[in-house]
């Protein structure tokens, strides 16, 4: 169980031959990450975003153009992979066919010269761990994709590494396996405690599973902090859109100040939302900002509220929710409610806003723009 | 780049440059005799007088450009023969499944396996009965052992790859089978199609014991004319090296052609994904 | 004008019966959803239906008209593939204005040059039409699958799964497009998918369908609130239903409900005439009690007539979060706010919400009612009216 530091970690690919060719853009960008000893953590991000190939530097398996990596105490960039002590369990098993679970999960022991005696314990154990028990004797090849991503995850946890790494090992799997996978990692990481870090382009997986999410896009880490940070305090437009099912709904407004109060406006549509006084600072009429709201923070209001109607322009019925869309202009905004009652197209209802809960944005830079008192 | 690494790649290139003058002198060698006249063969290495001489006489005092011909024509005939079969038999193995499919697959396969000269004389037996000893017909339909096994082989993998709902989305678009096949399947196995009737080529071009005991006086490829310039008293080396140079361009020119295709179509059928 | 009919259909696959007597009526312009587990026999019914393949047994009737011995291209249908099926040499304007080039449909290329530019636009991807699929990401190659389909005027789109390959995120905003765009077609559409908030949302109608037989046709809040087994109550909302197997005892006027997993705390069933004299006629009265996650509470302070149980997991999908409490052997599922502070194998309190039950045989997994089935009813009529409505009017 050791802790990880990544510090100033950048990775170029390079053009192989041509010397006129430009140079490509960073795949990771100056990325500094530290995570505690038994900690997991999710590096999150949109395909392409290098959370993949930062994994890869940490495993050993990509060459490092520049910056460090530390595990437990020692500087591993010119460490082989074998030698720095880590357990991998990606995306496609790469379980050896022609080898038994049992001889899959002990390849690595056997390599280690381990004695036979302690690797079977170790083997027996790490199967009741991972609920593969009555799979133990079976080839690969029978095998369903849940049953091989717990043997691929046995196999990585059995030589007790300091350092667990996985790379979005539940894609491949329809969405009630992953369910009951993701609940079958989370109480393994109760039990194990090994420090982990999980590579995946799922936001639900990351806020289930992780202690802290490093959310990166284009190589560049934009926020690192706990689900519920990420969730309730973005820094920017890109955590606030990314983080939440259904996303954040974020629109262009223009601020207009009337009778001493400010108000959100928006174009194409009669929608007012008041600006919560602790902005007020910040902005003055005819400022241009994108206004962020969650979809469970608009409700549908009574007839005395202070909402304005607004068209349904989609309801979507999920069972335990429904889901509505109306037409704010050229923005589609998603509202959440447990409410019974089936809308059509072309209905209307009054849209009601827990402005205090609304974020700003910059508008060019899209970075967050945080309230006088702390929220 | 470490000097290690500077170190490793010249090594490297050295050795394949060693490797490259061993496999290619013989072929310099005989270019060089093919100027050489036969007064300075013996006595000569790489400095003197290139002559015209020996080009003249194969060329214009010989049959060899009848030989030439009768390479061109068995040779295309049994390329073009196992392209118009095989390739409907490759799609047949690629996308239908049907009783012992894979034991003729392999079957067809074996053909290649066999060794010529084993096979060569029962069939000499059976060629003279049928009238088919010493034709054109006769040496094509030979060369099919050849030929055909390397086309479906290669072709099949070609089709394999390619997911059949592409097929499917055709169809539903509204063409009929023949247009699927010309303009939507054919485009994609264009480079293992190519690749493999080239090398079959140079497979059918280059073959020796078939010609020489299934065919005779009317028909001689270059491969068995080429002895002729053997048993004579005196040997004309120089009459040798241009025959030998002149029937070997084809099949270089077709490999170079090819040779990016060649690797991939070889080894596609072979692995999965 | 498409109404779709398969009568008696069953295909066959060497030893394998993919499809056993399915039977289906898919209205005109009606959007209509084919939902079931991987391998149930959805996209063989598809193909079936598109001529791509042939049934053994029983007819296909597009319009009235048995199609069995019919082309694919003489079908005039439009299909969206799996994984997308577009021509891999073509560029995306192509592969797009492929269908109008077909001898069978065959424009001017001033007629084509509008159309693909049209169903681009659309499809948010006039950008690209000078692209290779190879170049592109997998989300916009499902939009071009799209594109292709949506340039002709078929009688029947066919989809199948076309968001099944794409991250969470853009699986949202497509649904949301397609369901946007859904009221502007003005035709027959039959979608497939394995993803229960696709279903849900985007059907007029829902088939379920498991290992090649129809279990239940209906709209969604039928096959929701009255799933006709257990199979499809599981398979219908997410989080998966709560199935607590139980022992009826009849005591007085009414029964008791015990749960197996705690034995020590009888639950008294409500009132219900109906309910209770369906019950009378099971054999043994154990049944299976299907109650929703959204139906129980929890409480991590002891209450009055609860179950004691510990905190099995607990996770974030998304808005909400999902508490499994562990109650003996069985687990339940809660729904439960966002950024609960609990530890694992804590104690917790649950109750249930006993007039939200759905009561299954333990036997035959069959539904044998629920609590205010009649309103239930009720809704489900005014639904389904509403749905036929949609359909049948002239949009877009």
């Amino acid at each position: 169980m050791a802790k990880l530091l990544i510090k100033n970690l950048y990775k170029r690919y390079t053009n192989t031959g041509k010397k006129k060719a430009p140079e490509n853009p960073y795949a990771v960008n100056d990325l500094t990450l530290e995570c505690k000893q038994g900690e997991f953590v999710a590096l999150l991000g949109p395909s392409g975003c290098g959370k993949t190939t930062t994994l890869r530097m940490i495993a050993g398996l990509e060459d490092i153009t520049q910056g460090d990596i530390f595990i437990g105490d020692v500087r591993v960039n010119d460490v082989p992979p074998k030698d720095r002590r880590i357990g991998l369990a990606f995306e496609d098993y790469a379980l050896y066919p022609p080898l038994t679970v049992r001889e899959n999960i002990a390849y690595n022991l056997r390599a280690k010269k381990v004695n036979k005696a302690e690797i079977d314990r170790r083997v027996n154990e790490i199967a009741k761990l991972m609920n593969v028990e009555s799979l133990l004797d079976q080839m690969p090849v029978k095998l369903s994709g849940g049953q091989k991503q717990r043997v691929n995850i046995a196999r990585a946890i059995v030589r007790r590494p300091e350092l667990l790494l996985m790379d979005e090992p539940l894609s491949h799997l329809d969405g009630k396996m992953r369910q009951a996978m993701r609940t079958e990692i989370k109480r393994l990481h109760n039990e194990i405690e090994c420090t982990s870090v999980y590579v995946t382009h799922d936001q639900l997986e990351a806020m289930s599973l992780a202690d802290r999410i490093a959310i990166m896009d284009l190589g560049k880490l934009q926020q690192y902090g706990t689900a519920i940070d990420v969730y309730d305090n973005p820094v920017n437009e890109f955590v606030a859109a990314f983080i939440g099912e259904p996303p954040m709904n974020i629109l262009e407004t223009t601020v207009i100040k009337h009778e001493n109060e400010f108000y959100f406006t928006f174009q194409g549509s009669s929608l007012r939302i008041l600006v919560p006084r602790r902005y007020y600072s910040k902005v003055h009429d005819g400022f241009a900002v994108k206004m962020g709201v969650r979809p469970m923070d608009l409700y549908i209001g009574s007839e005395e509220s202070k909402g304005t109607y607004e068209r349904v322009v989609i309801f979507e019925n999920l069972g335990d929710e429904r889901r509505i869309g109306v037409r704010v202009g050229d923005h589609l905004v998603m509202l959440i409610t447990a409410d019974e009652k089936r809308y059509r197209h072309g209905d209307v209802i009054k849209l009601d806003v827990n402005e205090q809960k609304t974020h700003l944005f910059d508008i060019e830079t899209g970075n967050r723009i945080y309230s006088d008192e702390p929220r | 780049m470490t000097a290690r690494k500077r170190l490793t790649a010249i090594l490297q290139n050295g050795g394949l440059a060693i490797y490259a003058v061993f496999a290619l002198f013989p072929l310099l060698w005989m270019f060089i005799l093919t100027f050489k006249s036969d007064a300075e063969m013996l006595t000569t290495t790489f400095v003197f007088t290139p002559t015209l001489v020996n080009y003249q006489q194969v060329f214009f005092h010989s049959d060899y450009l009848r030989y030439i011909k009768d390479s061109f024509i068995v040779s295309t005939g049994a390329v073009l023969i196992s392209v118009l079969a095989g390739v409907p038999a490759a799609y047949a193995f690629a996308r239908y499944n049907f009783k012992k499919k894979e034991t003729i697959a392999f079957q067809i396969l074996s053909f290649k396996f066999a060794p010529e000269i084993l096979v060569v004389l029962p069939l000499y037996m059976l060629y003279r009965q049928m009238g088919l000893y010493d034709t054109y017909l006769g040496l094509i339909w030979v060369y099919q052992l050849i030929s055909m096994p390397l086309i479906i082989w290669v072709v099949r993998g070609y089709f394999e790859d390619i997911s059949v709902e592409i097929e499917h989305a055709a169809q539903v678009d509204g063409y009929p089978w023949w247009q699927i096949f010309f303009k939507v399947l054919l485009p994609l196995i264009k480079p293992g199609l190519v690749s493999s009737a080239l090398l079959c080529f140079i497979f059918a071009w280059n073959s020796f014991t078939f010609p020489l005991l299934l065919a005779g006086i009317k028909i001689e490829p270059i491969t068995v004319a080429a002895t002729k310039y053997l048993a004579q008293s005196t040997v004309h080396y120089g009459q040798m090296a241009v025959a030998a140079t002149c029937s070997a361009l084809p099949s270089i020119i077709f490999a170079i052609a090819i040779q990016k295709h060649l690797v991939r179509g070889l080894s596609f059928g072979a692995v999965k994904g | 004008m498409a109404k779709i009919e398969l009568i008696n259909v069953t295909k066959r696959f060497g030893k394998l019966t993919a499809l056993k007597n399915v039977n289906l009526e898919i209205e005109d312009k009606e959007f209509f959803v084919l939902f079931g587990p991987a391998g149930a026999g959805k996209t063989t019914i598809l193909n079936n239906i598109a001529g791509i393949q042939i049934p053994d047994e029983g007819v296909i009737k597009i319009n009235g008209e048995i199609v069995n011995q019919i082309d694919p291209a003489n079908r005039n249908v439009a299909m969206v593939f799996e994984n997308y099926a577009l021509y891999p040499n073509r560029t995306v304007y192509d592969n797009i204005a492929s269908p109008l080039r077909s001898p069978k449909h065959k424009k001017d290329e001033n007629y084509i040059k509008g159309a693909v530019t049209k169903a681009a636009a659309l499809m948010k991807i006039d950008m690209l039409l000078d692209r290779l699929p190879s170049q592109l990401s997998n989300g916009q190659r499902q939009r071009v699958a799209l594109g292709r389909a949506l340039v002709r005027d078929p009688n029947v789109f066919l989809m199948d799964e076309p968001l099944a390959h794409l991250d969470a995120k853009l699986r949202n905003l497509m649904r949301g497009e397609l369901k946007e765009m859904q009221h502007n077609f003005a035709t027959t559409s039959i979608y497939v998918t394995h993803d229960f908030m696709e279903a849900m949302s985007l059907a007029d109608r829902i088939a379920i369908i498991d290992e090649g037989e129809i279990i239940q046709v209906g709209i969604s809040e039928e096959i929701y609130y009255m799933p006709k087994n257990q199979f499809v109550a599981q398979l219908m909302g997410d989080p998966e239903i709560n199935l607590l197997s139980c022992d009826l005892v009849e005591n007085g006027t009414g029964f008791t409900c015990l749960w197996a997993a705690a034995p020590d705390n009888p639950i008294q069933l409500p009132e219900d005439e109906e309910l209770f004299s369906r019950i009378r006629t099971l054999e043994n009265k154990k049944v299976n009690v299907g109650i929703r996650p959204q139906n129980v509470h929890y409480s991590f302070e002891p209450v009055e007539g609860a179950i004691e149980g510990t905190v099995y997991s607990f996770e974030t999908i998304g808005n909400k979060s999902v508490l499994t409490a562990q109650v003996k052997d069985a687990h339940v599922r809660i729904i439960a706010p966002n950024g609960l502070v609990l530890k694992l194998d804590q104690p917790v309190y649950i109750t249930f919400d006993i007039s939200r039950v759905i009561v299954f045989d333990a036997d035959t997994h069959e539904y044998i009612g629920r609590y205010d089935e009649s309103e239930v009813m009720k809704l489900v009529n005014e639904h389904r009216g509403e749905s036929f409505t949609r359909a049948g009017e002239n949009h877009g």
